[in-house]
């Protein structure tokens, strides 16, 4: 993932589960994301029901990516697969390929009308209709600044920003499967036993055998869980808790509700910055400073800071600003 | 029924244009013959985009446009090179439209005067003189009612420039100074703290699908966020290129101010002491 050499109108979007969690609203599909800090058994127990996980890593030049950690290609997957044919479409890919495969979802009607035109298609011809499906780019491509006044056209030099890749693991007909767009097929990791944490301890095998791969140096990753929306029934809880009289109950589902309440406003928060052109605050800011007064010796200071800077950089041999 | 006028006191731009419909699924788009005419109205602050046609100036379509909601380009797939769509963020409905006039020498300007109106609804289109050698001297368009940079100002802020462009090369590859080393908590902690006086002025700038309130204390929040900082180093990054003039418009700042930061800082300084009226909406 070099970048954005044909970006067709896909932009970058950050791979916070914020944004995963806006554009599953989007697909009208009651699932959230959240960040996993790690795959036992407890931090799993209060995303349940698991629908899929998502392993993102920060793709690095050279890095040199082993083709099949585990598994068996499986060329005749008979669910929902999609190539990616877009880099900057990447947080959108991996979210078709899992709910493409979750049974007895509820999708809003363009996702729908979308997944049933894909039925018979090859994950080639899929993935193209995919990226040519102009609902859901405009959908993806609402979680970062409108185009109009981004500064792309000015042909800055890309710097070393978030090229994450998305792999999905979820289960499908009694096996786990990795489902990775770059991939040529789908990777199956083999049947799983129902009983106990069912699918997600193959899952688990499968992701810890990878990071294993990697020097550890090399690797940035972080994992994702798409889950149910857990509003709804924790919400149901607490109305049947009160009824009942059950106050502890009440009292632990309503903490709950709470955290889960001020996590969504934080995220709605975050993307309102996502979308924003922060532009005329950024000018506004010096406007105030400036009748403050105190612009002057910011400016100052500022080109002491750069003076050192180069030096520092100078002496190290590396250009100056050319990373974020 | 006798003809309509075209427009009102509360057209801010028109210009000459057909509409063209989408045929189908497909891809492409027929133009319909009909004469007419694209008008932007303005009320309130708030923007609508009109077509009527030329011949009795009926209402063909009405749409409103929200600031930042829509954007009008040209559609490079198209023979004739002079159509163009509107696109809307908040939905997928897109609006076709061709260029009517015989000549196509002011499609552009109409175009940027489309889209800097389609940003902010304030701004005010200022049109380009054609002198008889065809030197194009452009007036600059204000976002507010301020009276802008005097001529003075703008002859120092060029000799500003050059001096830059002298003293550190044209396209300076290492900056003097990084609006990310002015804009720190550092610096501006205190604005909030002792001059609550200009925190108002802020607050039009703030998102608009902002969850919250706008107050110090969000504002504050939204200085710290990662989105905020990776604007202000793009706009550092982006000042190498010095190719800012479109942004400095939207600004209401002279487009020599996209020459550099310094420059820029300029050209602030300049707007912070015109005094009232610099607000933008």
């Amino acid at each position: 993932m070099s970048g954005d050499d044909d970006s067709s109108g896909w932009q970058l979007t950050e791979s916070d589960p914020g944004v995963f969690s806006e554009l599953l609203k989007t697909l009208g599909v009651p699932l959230v994301v959240d960040d996993l800090y790690s795959l036992d058994p407890e931090s799993l127990s209060a995303l349940q029901p698991l629908r899929a996980l998502i392993f993102l890593f920060k793709w690095l030049p050279g890095a040199g990516e082993p083709e099949l950690i585990g598994g068996a290609y499986d060329p005749s997957f008979p669910g929902f697969f999609a190539h990616q044919t877009v880099n900057n479409a990447c947080a959108t890919f991996a979210v078709l390929n899992a709910i493409g495969n979750i049974p007895d979802l509820a999708q809003g009607q363009q996702l729908q009308d979308l997944l049933s035109f894909c039925t018979d298609m090859d994950p080639q011809t899929r993935g193209m209709a995919i990226t040519s499906a102009d609902w859901l780019r405009e959908a993806h491509n609402s979680l970062s600044p409108p185009v109009a006044i981004s500064l792309d056209g000015l042909g800055l030099p890309k710097t070393s920003e978030d090229a994450y890749h998305f792999v999905v693991y979820l289960p499908s007909l009694g096996s786990v499967y990795e489902l990775d767009g770059l991939k040529q097929h789908p990777v199956r990791h083999g049947t799983f036993d129902e009983r106990g944490e069912g699918w997600v301890k193959k899952a688990r095998e499968a992701i810890e055998n990878r990071i294993q791969t990697y020097p550890a140096s090399a690797l940035e990753f972080s994992l994702l869980a798409l889950h149910d929306d857990p509003l709804p029934s924790l919400q149901a809880l607490l109305h049947s808790a009160q009824v009942s009289g059950d106050h502890d109950s009440a009292a632990v589902v309503s903490q709950r509700l709470e955290e889960e309440n001020i996590k969504r406003e934080r995220w709605a928060f975050e993307n309102s910055l996502r979308r924003h052109n922060h532009f005329g605050l950024l000018h506004a800011l010096l406007v105030a400073l400036a009748k403050d007064g105190k612009l002057d010796t910011a400016a100052e200071r500022a080109r002491k800071v750069m003076k050192e800077r180069v030096k520092a950089r100078n002496a190290k041999g590396e250009a100056v600003m050319d990373e974020d | 029924m006798p003809p309509q006028p075209l427009t009102s006191p509360q057209t801010v731009l028109a210009f000459k244009a057909g509409r063209a419909f989408r045929r189908g699924e497909t891809n492409w788009v027929d133009a319909s013959p009909e004469k007419g005419a694209l008008c932007i109205d303005r009320e309130d602050e708030m923007l609508r985009l009109l077509w009527k046609t030329r011949a009795d100036g009926d209402l063909g379509e009405e749409l409103i446009l929200f600031p930042g909601d829509a954007t009008f380009t040209r559609v490079t797939q198209a023979d004739q090179g002079r159509v163009y769509v509107l696109k809307f963020s908040s939905s997928s409905a897109r609006h076709f439209f061709y260029m009517q006039d015989t000549s196509s020498s002011r499609d552009e300007e109409f175009t940027e005067h489309v889209n800097a109106l389609l940003q902010n609804p304030s701004y005010v289109p200022v049109w380009q003189e054609r002198t008889s050698e065809d030197t194009r001297r452009r007036s600059i368009p204000q976002a507010s009612s301020s009276p802008g940079t005097s001529a003075a100002d703008l002859a120092r802020l060029r000799e500003l420039v050059s001096n830059v462009a002298r003293s550190t090369g044209i396209l300076s590859s290492t900056p003097d100074l990084a609006l990310s080393d002015i804009l720190t908590p550092a610096n501006l902690t205190p604005l909030f703290t002792e001059r609550p006086d200009l925190v108002p002025a802020l607050f039009p700038h703030l998102p608009p699908d902002l969850p919250v309130s706008p107050s110090p204390e969000a504002i504050q929040q939204i200085i710290a966020s990662p989105q905020f900082r990776t604007a202000v180093s793009s706009l550092d990054r982006a000042f190498r290129t010095g190719m800012l003039q479109g942004l400095m418009n939207q600004l209401g700042l002279p487009e020599e101010a996209g020459s550099s930061v310094e420059a820029f800082l300029y050209a602030i300084r300049e707007q912070a002491q015109g005094g009232e009226g610099m607000e933008t909406d």
